[in-house]
């Protein structure tokens, strides 16, 4: 039993008592991130510098609490999701943005910074964060690094691991490591790209290098809409194959135009069964030719209607009702759960119609808003808790999209890591030796294992299973690890 | 974890390491009060994405979850479910809320988080002390229900200046407040319809001149303007300070006092955002059809059109103007662009954008003297923005703001006028009748 007092002790001493929640009701307010699954916590600090990162973390192996990284707190995976006497070190206070360097063309910041607040920062120099989760005004750099962030721009652009040069991070120990470098390529093994997407189980991202890109020239965003889902589905391959690759494509179905209609107030067809909002970008020549092919690929299938924003007002509004559209789902029902399983292009027709025909044989409400252009599906399944029941037919739904998405040559996330939520299906995609692999690089860098425990790997995944795979003198290392440390 | 019953195997993701369960009811009694409370209802629309928070002013400046909307609602959400109490710690996440209700309005699901916090106070109303409880008790069961104890307040605070607490001396403007509002003023020729203006109690003690100016304004553009006498405090500071029932008696009594009238016209917007929520906050057609008259004050000139100043208020050069957005206005009642498109109306007046214009100024009500620390830090960023505008007047249209920011200006050492907006379209047709008098 950890000596959670003790540690609650030193952390005041260390940070400041006002920087170390353990009353209980401020400690629920810790439990859980946007996703469906609650834990707990023993104690709760909120660090404002590197040093006090790094003194969570000796506090920590003192007293063998297990860390829990946490940034905003927006992600749908369970992440930072905690469990038992876990310590959450929070980074929302490191909040500066320490260096803009506009010929070099990057920014260090630090984990808290808020994802839209850099981009607005860059702005005025002509650049923004090319990776814009539909979170963005709440979501923090350093939960971007750590679930390799995605978002509608990212089609063209590239999710956040092509964004950040290089990261700082305390590992379980306590000391600190830059991994990656300013440089554009660095020599050796690609230590920061292990860094990045491993949702806080190596350490805790205690700084960022991104790369800044030039805001394009000219802009032109599309609202394209379609009274069959699959018309607006078959769209998008066909721009694409088309040879267009637009800077995002982005899918909603009938019920969630609805509802972030009612929100946004943006002027979505709410009578549509799907629509697409597509934006393109460049120099202006090249906007207009691939603008031309996209209206083309659109009346290919039937488009009805084809919106094109006449200002930058409009078009932020057209963005307004997609980004606010997975808060805007209560006014279906309280409750929602999504997997944000990735499927190839070409099967994103098939795929749709199996997800409305598993949530139908389920009598569960699903709504799809998600990245059409990278396949990236969203499915919200949308219930009321409250009702017995409904929450064993979600997850049961739930697991068989899943397993359709992998059946169709897909992958368990695009963008939200696998978290708590998804750990158990990972073997759906990895052998055991694969998941033993994982644990071993995992074991490396917490050889105690107490980075965010139950996360990302499922429950039996160890390193000692690849290494008696490999038969090697690895086997016996593994082995001699103390009894009762988790790997 | 989930129930699947017995033989049956659990769907992949079903199965959650102990410690965690799926969010929802644990099948715990609520450990509410008796009394008002947040609605399950209203507890469920919530699905805690966390877009809220970077607009919540508070969270802003402490990065805290107890300090968010989503926080504020996870913990209600603790004592609905039975899993925590109604004890000082849920008080002081309470009292930290500004009810500016910049998070309702950014919220995709139509949380109604203002509700939910007027409950939520009433809750903890009860853990005060007896000397607060005595304070608030005078303060807005006596005072402010009371027209001649406000008002004897208000000559008193002269006198009684040296022996005020710092910040109230600070923020209470000094000067007599003039004349009051005729009972009706008719317009120049036939009138368009009667209009009642809600006074208001901090806005008719210390900003008068606004009210004189809001009817002068009004009969000019061809209303008649009654001001019911019997008219009582709106009962806003009472519905945000846990004293729900107090503001239902209020509601209830301005409900037969407005009656008459066309159009009931509310130049504060503190007080216009919560009589348009009598509805809501007694149920019933009358209180809902009631509502549905209200107007904020600016709203209506935009909504009804004003005829346009032939002069600007002050000689002929430019004015640049930085208008303060009040939350209660901005938020509460989605007013943004009507006051700026009055104004523009005005010849000279060149609209400045307040950086940040959509944060609270920390006035909120009785905020700024509850909650001094939090108060002071959200005055000193608003002074700062307005300052950065180099505007030579500031416009806002709640006596609450207004005292904040010409408090935050002073301390800052700026001297900028704080207006009414109205007041400028008032000028500005003094000077255009002025003028045609010279000729």
């Amino acid at each position: 039993m950890a000596d959670v007092d003790a540690a609650r002790r030193e952390l005041e001493e260390a940070l400041g008592t006002t920087e170390v929640l353990s009353d209980p009701l401020a400690l629920t307010l810790y439990a859980r991130d946007a996703a469906m699954v609650e834990g707990g916590c023993a104690l709760v600090a909120f660090p404002h510098t590197v040093e006090d990162v790094v003194a969570c973390m000796q506090v920590a192996a003192r007293h063998a609490l297990p860390v829990v990284p946490r940034g905003s707190g927006t992600g749908l995976a369970g992440g930072a999701t905690p469990i038992g006497d876990a310590l959450v070190v929070v980074t929302s206070k490191m909040d500066r943005i320490l260096e803009v360097r506009p010929e070099d063309r990057l920014a260090w910041v630090e984990p808290g910074v808020l994802n839209l607040d850099l981009a607005n920062a860059v702005a005025p120099l002509g650049f923004t964060y090319a990776p814009d989760p539909s979170s963005q005004q709440t979501c923090s750099i350093g939960g971007n690094v750590n679930t390799n962030a995605g978002g509608p721009h990212c089609l063209a652009y590239g999710v956040t691991s092509s964004h950040v040069l290089a990261v700082d991070v305390v590992l379980p120990d306590g000391t600190v490591e830059r991994f990656g470098s300013e440089a554009p390529e660095a020599p050796g093994y690609d230590l920061r790209g292990i860094l990045i997407g491993s949702e806080g189980t190596l350490g805790i991202v205690v700084g960022a290098c991104v790369r800044l890109t030039p805001e394009p020239p000219a802009v032109r965003t599309m609202l394209l809409d379609f009274s069959a889902v699959k018309d607006c589905a078959a769209t998008v391959s066909s721009i694409i194959a088309g040879g267009v690759v637009p800077a995002a494509v982005e899918m909603m179905d009938h019920g969630i135009i609805v509802a972030a209609e009612s929100f946004a107030h943006a002027g979505y067809p709410t009578d549509a069964a799907a629509v697409l909002l597509v934006e393109v970008d460049g120099l202006p020549e090249a906007v207009e030719a691939q603008s031309r092919a996209v209206e083309n690929a659109a009346r290919d299938h039937g488009v009805r209607t084809i919106r094109v924003a006449a200002d930058d007002a409009e078009r932020a509004l057209l963005w307004k009702g997609r980004k606010s559209a997975f808060g805007a789902v209560a006014q279906i029902a309280p409750h929602y759960h999504l997997h944000d399983c990735v499927v190839p292009r070409s099967k994103l027709v098939d795929v749709l119609a199996g997800v409305y025909e598993i949530a139908g044989r389920h009598d569960i409400i699903v709504t799809n808003v998600f990245h059409a252009g990278d396949g990236n599906l969203h499915p919200l399944l949308s219930f009321d808790r409250r009702i017995p029941g409904t929450l064993e037919r979600v997850l049961s739904a739930s697991e068989q999209i899943v397993r359709l998405c992998v059946n169709n040559g897909g992958s368990l996330s695009g963008e939200h890591g696998i978290g708590l939520e998804k750990r158990d299906f990972m073997p759906l995609m990895f052998s055991e030796v694969d998941l033993g692999a994982q644990a071993c690089v995992r074991a490396a860098f917490d050889p105690e294992g107490r980075m965010n425990p139950h996360k990302v790997l499922p429950a039996g995944a160890r390193c000692g299973d690849f290494a008696m795979a490999r038969g090697t003198d690895a086997a016996q290392a593994a082995q001699s690890i103390p009894e009762g440390s988790w790997i | 974890m989930a129930g699947f019953g017995e033989g049956v195997e659990p769907p992949l993701g079903a199965v959650m390491p102990e410690g965690t369960r799926f969010i929802g009811p644990v099948g715990l009694a609520a450990n509410w009060r008796p009394g008002d409370a947040p609605s399950d209802d209203d507890l469920a629309t919530c699905v805690a994405c966390g877009l809220c928070l970077p607009h919540c002013p508070t969270y802003r400046l402490t990065g805290e979850e107890s300090a968010s909307p989503r926080g504020r609602i996870a913990a209600m959400r603790a004592v609905a479910d039975g899993r925590a109490n109604v004890d000082a710690t849920f008080a002081r996440f309470m009292d930290l809320c500004l009810e500016c209700r910049a998070c309702e309005d950014v919220c995709p699901s139509h949380v109604p988080f203002g509700r939910m916090m007027e409950r939520a106070r009433v809750q903890i109303e009860p853990l005060r002390t007896r000397r607060a409880r005595f304070v608030r008790w005078l303060g807005l069961s006596v005072v402010l229900r009371r027209r001649w104890v406000l008002s004897l307040g208000r000559r008193l605070t002269p006198l009684a200046r040296p022996f005020l607490r710092k910040r109230v001396r600070t923020l209470v403007p000094g000067g007599g407040p003039g004349r009051r509002v005729a009972r009706t003023t008719e317009p120049e020729g036939p009138a368009k319809g009667t209009v009642a203006l809600v006074t208001g109690c901090v806005q008719d003690q210390w900003y008068r001149p606004a009210n004189r100016a809001t009817v002068r304004v009004l009969a000019r553009n061809g209303w008649r303007v009654i001001a019911p006498r019997h008219q009582v405090c709106c009962g806003a500071l009472q519905a945000h300070n846990g004293r729900l029932s107090t503001a239902r008696k209020l509601a209830r009594r301005n409900l037969a006092a407005f009656r008459d009238a066309d159009w009931v016209v509310v130049a504060a917007a503190g007080c216009g955002a919560h009589v348009k929520e009598y509805g809501d906050l007694l149920g019933g057609e009358e209180a809902t059809a009631f509502s549905a008259r209200v107007r904020d004050l600016m709203e209506f000139l935009d909504e009804q059109g004003v005829e346009r100043p032939g002069h600007g208020p002050a000689g002929e050069g430019p004015i640049r103007v930085a208008y303060h957005d009040a939350c209660h206005a901005l938020r509460a009642q989605r007013i943004k662009e009507q006051p700026r498109a009055v104004l523009r109306l005005i010849p000279g007046v060149e609209i400045a954008e307040v950086p940040d214009g959509d944060r609270c100024c920390g006035a909120a009500g009785l905020y700024n003297v509850l909650e001094p620390d939090m108060s002071d830090r959200l005055m000193e960023q608003k002074a700062a923005s307005i300052a950065s505008t180099e505007a030579t007047i500031v416009a806002s249209a709640n006596p609450g703001c207004t005292m904040q920011i010409a408090a935050g200006l002073r301390n800052a050492g700026r001297r900028l006028e704080v207006l009414h907006p109205v007041e400028l379209l008032d000028r500005a047709y003094a000077a255009a009748d002025a003028r045609a008098d010279d000729r």
